[in-house]
């Protein structure tokens, strides 16, 4: 155990909710994540009530590749879990682990989009471009802003561990992993619907 | 010292924190869950909407797993996020219904 990384004294056992501030981050992370919801909710409306309106371009059934599919969501599950791993190590005051399960997590990020990029690129040479149809803007207005989301969990995550690394682990900089934390489980979170709602049933019809 | 802290936040851990094990129980239910509902698409033979109502509760039973354990929805003190999260929820499940009832009927 790193004590040597302990700001004064022993942390406590929930080092992000020894403060009053970092409780209200906590709160207010899930506020802000209760708005993220509504926000891909009405995203997912619109691609649900346009995802058949394919006057030109190739339609769902025809375009998706559900093995790529497969292996996106298996990166992005398994950051879930990297991630989750991270806050045990915060738990535990592991400042190494932490950190290394989060460098783990953006890895997995970062493939996940180079994936994501990759399977644009093909769609776009197949003619399914962002003004082809209705069904093509809103799968990437949706998609993307989730890949959005992913990049831009990314960037935070990579400048909290360059943080962790000069700071350490006090019960200021542990509310910040925690919250990241919850972040990306988050975007996971949404990746299970958009590959059941826009994969899958795309495939279904 | 040192070593007094580490006995003492290590005997708090251990009936505080319950192990990473629900999180990789969770980790493989979400696994499977997931490669059910591909092989329900790619080899089942089903009726369409039996089918698609069984992807919509795969998936839901992925999040709230998901959200139970990996975002410790489940410990104490989670009021507050479960009412944002289901405000959210029921907002968005509008928001779907109402795009799907001006569309499709």
């Amino acid at each position: 155990m790193s004590t040597a990384h302990h700001a004064a004294g022993a942390l406590p056992h929930e080092p992000e909710k020894a403060t009053l501030e970092g409780k209200n981050k906590i709160l207010g992370f899930w506020f802000f994540l209760g708005g993220e919801t509504v926000l891909f909710g009405t995203l997912f409306a619109t691609f649900i009530a346009l995802r058949n309106q394919v006057p030109e371009g190739p339609t769902a059934q025809e375009l998706f590749n559900l093995s790529t599919v497969a292996l996106s969501t298996f990166i992005l599950l398994t950051s879930s879990l990297t991630s989750v791993l991270a806050t045990m190590a915060l738990h535990r005051h592991k400042l190494n682990a932490l950190l290394g399960w989060m460098a783990v997590t953006v890895l997995f990020g970062l493939a996940f989009l180079g994936l994501e990029i990759y399977e644009f690129t093909e769609y776009v040479s197949e003619g399914h471009t962002f003004t082809s149809s209705a069904f093509s803007t809103s799968f990437y207005t949706l998609v993307g802003f989730h890949g959005g989301h992913v990049l831009f969990g990314v960037i935070w995550i990579t400048l909290l561990i360059l943080q962790g690394m000069k700071k350490g682990l006090t019960v200021v900089t542990a509310p910040k992993f925690y919250v990241a934390g919850l972040y990306w489980h988050f975007i996971d979170v949404v990746w299970v619907f958009i590959f059941t709602v826009v994969y899958l049933m795309g495939k279904v019809g | 010292m040192s070593a007094h802290q580490e006995s003492s936040s290590a005997a708090g851990q251990r009936h505080r924190h319950e192990g990473p094990k629900n999180h990789y129980l969770s980790y493989i239910v979400s696994i499977i869950l997931t490669m059910l509902a591909f092989a329900a698409v790619i080899y089942g033979d089903l009726n369409r909407a039996f089918l698609l109502w069984f992807l919509v509760i795969l998936a839901l039973a992925q999040v709230i797993f998901q959200l139970a354990y990996w975002m410790h929805m489940k410990d104490r003190g989670h009021t507050y996020p479960i009412l944002f999260l289901a405000m959210g929820f029921v907002t968005a499940l509008t928001a779907v219904a109402a795009a799907v009832y001006w569309m499709w009927w």
